[in-house]
């Protein structure tokens, strides 16, 4: 189950990331809403790319599929990064209402996405992927710079 | 060139599937408010026919209803289970439900063997056939998660409800002999609130908890072993209880403590939520889960003590538990739904959730569902109160039917009007 593990822990670090965030705006702290949000899509958008460059082609190699799960996963991925850029422009100028009613969609966005990668996905990396391709993959993700 | 648009919405439902039970659910809701003013304070004598119509509008036209509009979406995004043509499933499921629940609601009143006859007709023939496609979809996945496996006992917990139903329903229609009439009425009872209600709503919450305000996940053995014990607890109770009646005074007391114990949980997730802002859903789940703590005491204070308003309360606030929380996931899901939708489809103009319900709105919807529940308690000691209760009960699913037609038009206002992100130019 590594690679379940490694991914969900990333999960949840860009999670308290982005709980941080919104907390400050809430506040009207927006400097450090800011910095939270940088982190929050500087970690969000490697993690993406950990998955489309590493992880993805190696489940789509073993099981000969570049459709299903991956394609929907990376379909959600450009959702994410989309609101991403809406959240950065609230952020900007500094509107409060928006910037929190951005967060709720993207929280549940992240939220379903990564359940669905969680629970389906990564299980059936775990599975399918042979123990030496997964050793490669998870220490060719840990390699990859935004 | 694949199409993005169908990448996504092949796993959501469409809006209306969702929209249109949470509809239906709404209009019982003021139905039930309506027959107060009939019934009155009959409503709380367990055994009297205001009591089982008023018990069935909730249970089977509110919450069922609002629970497929939970099940329809929730079991893609949960359970990864993709229903197939889901706009013709609803459409199977929803007509002949509502014909379903409104001739029960009749038989109960005229006593008329027939409708008895056709009202299981309509319901069994309306939601067994999508209990069983959604169980098998359920049974058929690969990798099961602790909600998936809770929607699997929810969903098994119906299945028998309904059976127990048909076989109340067919002795009052003349069809059976009905010899076991009074055991299978306690165990339809326990099925239906314990078992389908409080189920669905544990399943959901593993989920929905962790990823609506971001709290730690629920220890593994309360989400892997929770929902089985339950279920299993109402399955050994039914059959001793066959011959032993007396066995549910034992198995109240361990279901109280089993969901009490499960709303201590939930309500201390809740406080250890990362999210720093407490919106009104927020709440709505604090009142539903101690609705549940007090609901479950009552109950188990009943047999103890010589008084009626003890077990009356415990109806009350089962009510308010179930009530609440599904308040809570729908001003979470038609707002975020009504975005998503609109979002995947290319929208540029897709309102922001706020736009579609802004949390003040569903705060002033709080207010009075807790204004309902209060007034409902009080009717019980000073019964005039319970017109009051009435009025508050119309208000508070109206309030709701004019969310569902307010994002219905928004919805459909950005469609035609909105501006469109053209997936062919890409």
């Amino acid at each position: 189950m590594i690679i379940s593990q490694y991914m969900t822990k990333e999960h949840r670090g860009c999670d308290t990331k982005f709980a941080e965030a919104e907390q400050a705006a809430a506040s009207g702290d927006w400097a450090k809403a800011e910095e939270a949000f940088l982190a929050f899509s500087n970690d969000t958008l490697k993690h993406f790319k950990k998955e489309e460059e590493e992880l993805f082609p190696a489940f789509e190699a073993q099981t000969g599929s570049s459709e299903g799960p991956t394609q929907v996963m990376r379909y959600e991925h450009e959702q994410v990064k989309g609101l991403i850029g809406k959240l950065a422009g609230a952020l900007e100028s500094q509107d409060k209402d928006a910037y929190l009613s951005l967060c709720e969609s993207m929280m549940i966005l992240l939220q379903q996405h990564n359940m669905k990668e969680e629970q389906m996905l990564y299980a059936m990396c775990d599975r399918v992927l042979p123990p030496e391709t997964k050793e490669s993959t998870l220490e060719k993700m840990k390699k990859v710079e935004l | 060139m694949f199409d993005q648009n169908g990448l996504s919405l092949d796993q959501a439902p469409p809006i209306s599937v969702v929209f249109r039970f949470f509809f239906s659910g709404a209009l019982f809701g003021i139905l039930a408010g309506i027959l107060i003013f009939f019934y009155r304070t009959d409503i709380f004598d367990a055994s009297s026919i205001a009591a089982v119509t008023f018990t069935h509008t909730l249970t089977l036209g509110v919450m069922l209803s609002i629970m497929f509009a939970a099940l329809f979406q929730m079991l893609p995004v949960i359970a990864g289970v993709t229903l197939t043509s889901p706009v013709k499933k609803a459409n199977w499921v929803q007509y002949p439900f509502v014909a379903g629940v409104i001739s029960l609601l009749l038989a109960f009143n005229l006593s008329t063997p027939w409708l008895f006859g056709l009202a299981s007709l309509l319901l069994g023939a309306s939601l067994l056939p999508i209990a069983f496609i959604m169980l098998k979809n359920l049974l058929q996945l690969p990798n099961h998660s602790s909600s998936s496996k809770g929607m699997l006992t929810a969903l098994l917990s119906l299945v028998i409800l309904i059976f127990l139903a048909l076989y109340m329903t067919g002795t009052l229609a003349g069809a059976l002999e009905g010899a076991y009439y009074t055991q299978i009425k306690e165990a339809h009872y326990s099925f239906g609130l314990f078992g389908w209600i409080a189920l669905l709503i544990i399943s959901i919450s593993f989920q929905v908890i962790e990823m609506f305000y971001v709290t730690p996940a629920y220890p593994v053995l309360v989400s892997r072993y929770l929902p089985m014990t339950l279920l299993l607890l109402l399955i050994i109770s039914t059959l001793i209880g066959l011959f032993y009646p007396d066995i549910w005074g034992v198995s109240n007391i361990l279901l109280a403590l089993l969901l009490s114990g499960y709303a201590l949980l939930t309500l201390k997730r809740l406080t250890q939520k990362k999210r720093p802002l407490t919106d009104a859903t927020v709440w709505f789940w604090r009142l539903g889960l101690s609705s549940l703590l007090v609901s479950m005491l009552s109950m188990v204070l009943t047999p103890f003590m010589d008084n009626m308003f003890i077990k009356t309360l415990s109806y009350i606030f089962f009510a308010s538990f179930a009530l609440s929380i599904v308040f809570a996931m729908f001003y979470k899901i038609v707002p975020f739904l009504t975005w998503f939708h609109l979002n995947s489809q290319g929208y540029f103009t897709a309102p922001m959730m706020h736009e579609v319900i802004h949390p003040k709105t569903a705060k002033k919807h709080l207010y009075i569902h807790l204004a309902t529940i209060v007034t409902f308690v009080l009717s019980v000691f000073i019964p005039p109160f319970i017109f009051v209760a009435g009025f508050l009960t119309i208000v508070s699913f109206t309030w709701m039917t004019y969310q569902i037609i307010h994002a219905h038009k928004l919805y459909k206002h950005t469609q035609e009007t909105g501006e469109k992100f053209d997936m062919g130019n890409m």
